[in-house]
C-alpha cells in the first residue's frame, strides 16, 4: 500500500452549491438502488390495473351490466364515466398509500440496513436525506399515474374528456400535502418504531372519508365535515373534475386553493416532526438502533 | 493549534431504561406490557429510570497518537465514540474534537472526523465500491473534481481497483471494511474514530488492517480506536484507556500499564476435572489476589490463571488444593503479566467471557 502526505485541512467545504450536490447525490443513490430491484416494473404496470379492478367490478354489478342503474350515479356526481371515476379515486388513494410506505419507510429502511448512521456522520443538511429519497419515489409515482391513465384509456376505453395539463396541475399542487404526510411518518418511525401501525389507520381514514369510490354527497353530514379537513378529498375531487369533466379550471379552482393551504400545512408539519426526531434521536441514540 | 486532538471532560451519557428498547434481557412481564401499549405510541410510558452507559469519562488524546479504548462488552466504548462523532448528545460534560465543541459546533466536528462504526453495515450493498465512495464524497462536500481524484486514489490504496465496479454485496467482509475505512478517509480528516475495526475479520485481513492503521498514524492522523482484543490494543496504541461500566479505570502506555503489576506474578494452570468448589478453595489461599478460569478447546481441559503476590509461597498450597476429587494438574507455568492480566487485576473479571 502506498503512503500519502501528512494530513492538513479536510477537503470538504460547505457552500450552498456543495449542499445542492449532496442532495443530488442522495437522489442519484436512491435512483440507482431503486432500478436495481427489478420488482419496480411490476408495481408500475400491474398494480394500476389490479388494484382498482375490485371496485370497478362492484360498481358494474350495482349499476347493471347495461348501465341502467347509472342515472343515480350521474345525479350524484355529474359524471357517467364510472370506471374512470373509480380508477381516479383508487389511484390517488394508492399514491398516498405508497408514499406512506415508501417515503414513510425511507429512513427506517436505512436505519435497519445500518447506513442511516453513516449518512448522519457527514456534515450534510439532514433533511436532504429524506427529500432526496422522495424524489425518485415521486418520479416513479408520476409514471405510475400516467401509466394507469393510459391503461384505462386504451384497455378499458375510459373517455378522459377533461384536460391533461389541468390534471397535471392538480397533481403538482397535491405533492406538498401528500409528501408532507410521508415526511412526518418517516420521522416518527425512526424514534417510535410502532408508529408503523398508524399507516393502516391513515389509509383507512382516507378510504372511508375522502370519497375514494363514492361521491361525498351520499355521506352523512358529520362525515362530510371530517372529509373537508382531509387534503385527499380535494385531490380526488379535483383530479376527477380535471380529467373526466369538461368544466375546465372553474371545476378545480376551489380545490387548488385548499390544496395550497393543506400543502403548506403538511409540509411544515413534516419538517417540524423531522426536526423534532433529529433532536430526540441525538438524545436516545435511535438513529443507530434497529 | 493546540496539540490536543480530542478532549473529553466529565462526559456522561444516560439512556432511558425502557422495557421495549435495547437488546438487554428483560422479564416476560415487562415485554408483554410493552406489547399491549404498542398501538398507541404517543402515550406516557411507565416512569423512566435512567441507565448510565458512560459515567464521567475524561480523555485527552494528543495529536498524532493512536489511542486505544479497551473494555469488555457494554463498557461504553461505542457510546463514547458516538458522542464524539455527534451522533449522541452527552447528558452532561463536554467534548471537543480538533478544538470544536461536539454539541455547539457539530458540523465542524463532522468535517474534521472520519468515523467507522459498524463497519460493513455502514455502506450500501446495492451500490458498487466506487459508487459508495463517490456518494459519500458528495456528502462530505468535496468538490467534484477533487472528489474524483480522491476516490480513485483510495480505490488504489485499498487494493480494490479491479473490483471497484462490483456491487458491495459481492465483496468479502475484509473488502467491505476497507471501503468503510476509505469512506472515512475521503475528506482527509485529521482525526479518525474506529469502533472495533477488526471485528469479524479473518486473522490475515485483521493483520492487514492493523498495518494500515499504523500507516495512517505515520501520515499524521490522530486515531481513537476501540477494541476488546488485548493484543490489538497493545500492538497499535501509544496509550490505552481501560474502560469498564462507563468509567475509565486506568490510562497509560501499554508498558506503563503492565509495569503496574510487574511485582505480581501470574500462575497459569492447565488441569482436567475442574469444578466450581475449587474456585473458593484457591482464592482463599493467602497471596492469591484473583482467579479466572475458562475451558480450553478440548473437552474437560481448563486453563486457570491466578495472580499472586509471591508464587513460591502459594505454590505448595495450590498443588495441595488440587489433589483428589478427580482433578488432575496437567501443566503449570509462572508467566509475565500481559495486558489481559492488568485488566483482570483492575476489574476482577476477564475481558472476554
Ligand atoms: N441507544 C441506546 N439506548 C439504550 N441503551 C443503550 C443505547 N446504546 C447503548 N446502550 C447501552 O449502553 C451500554 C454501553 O453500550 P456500548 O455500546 O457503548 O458498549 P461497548 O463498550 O461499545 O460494548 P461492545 O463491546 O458490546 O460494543 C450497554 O449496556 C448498552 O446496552
Ligand atoms: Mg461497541
Amino acid at each position: 500500500m502506498r503512503s500519502e502526505p501528512i494530513v492538513s485541512a479536510p477537503l470538504g467545504r460547505s457552500t450552498s452549491l456543495n449542499e445542492m450536490r449532496a442532495l443530488a447525490a442522495v437522489i442519484r443513490r436512491e435512483w440507482t438502488i431503486f432500478i436495481r430491484y427489478p420488482s419496480w416494473i411490476i408495481s408500475l404496470l400491474i398494480w394500476p390495473i389490479i388494484f382498482p379492478m375490485g371496485y370497478i367490478l362492484t360498481a358494474r354489478a350495482l349499476s347493471g351490466v347495461d348501465g341502467s342503474g347509472l342515472t343515480q350515479f350521474q345525479i350524484n356526481t355529474g359524471l357517467t364515466e364510472y370506471v374512470g371515476y373509480m380508477a381516479v379515486g383508487t389511484m390517488i388513494w394508492m399514491w398516498q398509500n405508497v408514499v406512506l410506505w415508501n417515503v414513510g419507510g425511507a429512513l427506517r429502511n436505512e436505519q435497519m440496513r445500518g447506513t442511516l448512521e453513516s449518512n448522519w456522520l457527514s456534515p450534510t443538511w439532514r433533511f436532504a436525506y429524506l427529500l432526496g429519497a422522495s424524489v425518485p419515489q415521486l418520479i416513479s409515482m408520476l409514471v405510475m399515474l400516467l401509466v394507469s391513465g393510459l391503461e384505462y384509456a386504451f384497455l378499458f376505453g375510459v373517455k378522459f374528456q377533461g384536460s391533461l395539463p389541468l390534471t397535471l396541475l392538480v397533481i403538482l399542487v397535491s405533492i406538498p400535502a401528500v409528501y408532507g404526510l410521508g415526511f412526518a411518518f418517516a420521522s416518527l418511525v425512526i424514534t417510535m418504531k410502532e408508529a408503523n401501525a398508524f399507516v393502516f389507520l391513515v389509509r383507512g381514514i382516507v378510504m372511508v372519508f375522502c370519497g375514494v369510490t363514492y361521491p361525498l354527497a351520499i355521506q352523512p353530514q358529520w362525515m362530510q365535515n371530517v372529509a373537508a379537513w382531509l387534503p385527499q378529498t380535494y385531490i380526488i375531487h379535483a383530479v376527477r373534475s380535471a380529467a373526466l369533466s369538461t368544466e375546465g379550471f372553474q371545476g378545480i379552482a376551489h380545490d387548488l386553493q385548499m390544496l395550497v393551504l393543506f400543502g403548506a400545512f403538511w409540509l411544515a408539519l413534516g419538517m417540524a416532526v423531522f426536526a423534532w426526531m433529529e433532536r430526540r434521536a441525538r438524545q436516545t441514540g435511535a438513529i443507530g438502533q434497529y | 493549534m493546540s496539540d490536543i486532538a480530542i478532549q473529553a471532560h466529565k462526559l456522561v451519557k444516560q439512556f432511558p431504561a425502557r422495557a421495549d428498547s435495547g437488546n438487554d434481557k428483560k422479564s416476560e412481564g415487562e415485554a408483554t406490557s410493552a406489547k399491549k401499549r404498542s398501538f398507541w405510541p404517543f402515550g406516557k410510558r411507565a416512569p423512566k429510570s435512567m441507565f448510565t452507559a458512560v459515567n464521567g469519562v475524561d480523555l485527552e488524546i494528543r495529536r498524532g497518537e493512536i489511542f486505544g479504548l479497551l473494555g469488555p462488552n457494554g463498557a461504553g466504548k461505542s457510546t463514547t465514540i458516538r458522542m464524539l462523532c455527534t451522533l449522541l448528545e452527552p447528558t452532561s460534560g463536554t467534548a471537543k474534537v480538533n478544538g470544536f465543541d461536539v454539541v455547539t459546533q457539530a458540523n465542524q466536528v463532522r468535517r474534521n472526523l472520519g468515523t467507522v462504526l459498524a463497519g460493513e453495515r455502514s455502506i450500501y450493498w446495492k451500490l458498487s465500491g466506487r459508487e459508495n465512495l463517490q456518494y459519500f464524497a458528495a456528502l462530505y462536500h468535496i468538490p467534484p473534481t477533487v472528489a474524483k481524484k480522491r476516490v480513485e486514489e483510495l480505490i488504489e490504496r485499498m487494493e480494490i481497483k479491479d473490483r471497484a465496479n462490483e456491487l458491495v454485496e459481492k465483496y468479502s467482509t475484509g473488502m467491505r471494511q476497507r471501503i468503510a475505512i476509505a469512506k472515512a478517509l475521503l475528506a482527509r480528516p485529521p482525526i479518525l474514530l474506529l469502533d472495533e475495526p477488526t471485528l469479524g475479520l479473518d486473522p490475515q485481513a485483521a493483520r492487514n488492517l492493523r498495518e494500515l492503521i499504523a500507516q495512517l498514524k505515520q501520515e499524521g492522523h490522530t486515531i481513537l480506536l476501540t477494541t476488546h482484543y488485548m493484543e490489538e490494543a497493545d500492538q497499535l496504541s501509544d496509550r490505552i484507556g481501560i474502560i469498564d461500566t462507563g468509567k475509565v479505570i486506568a490510562l497509560d502506555t501499554p508498558e506503563g500499564l503492565k509495569r503496574r503489576i510487574d511485582q505480581k506474578e501470574v500462575i497459569r494452570l492447565e488441569l482436567t476435572g475442574w469444578h466450581d468448589d475449587l474456585n473458593d478453595k484457591l482464592k482463599s489461599i493467602t497471596g492469591i489476589e484473583s482467579l479466572t478460569s475458562h475451558q480450553k478447546g478440548e473437552a474437560d481441559l481448563w486453563e486457570v490463571n491466578l495472580q499472586a503476590q509471591n508464587s513460591r509461597h502459594a505454590l505448595p498450597r495450590i498443588v495441595e488444593s488440587l489433589s483428589g476429587n478427580g482433578t488432575r494438574l496437567v501443566n503449570m507455568n509462572i508467566v509475565k503479566p500481559s495486558l489481559e492480566d492488568v485488566f483482570i487485576h483492575l476489574t476482577g473479571k476477564a475481558l472476554r467471557d
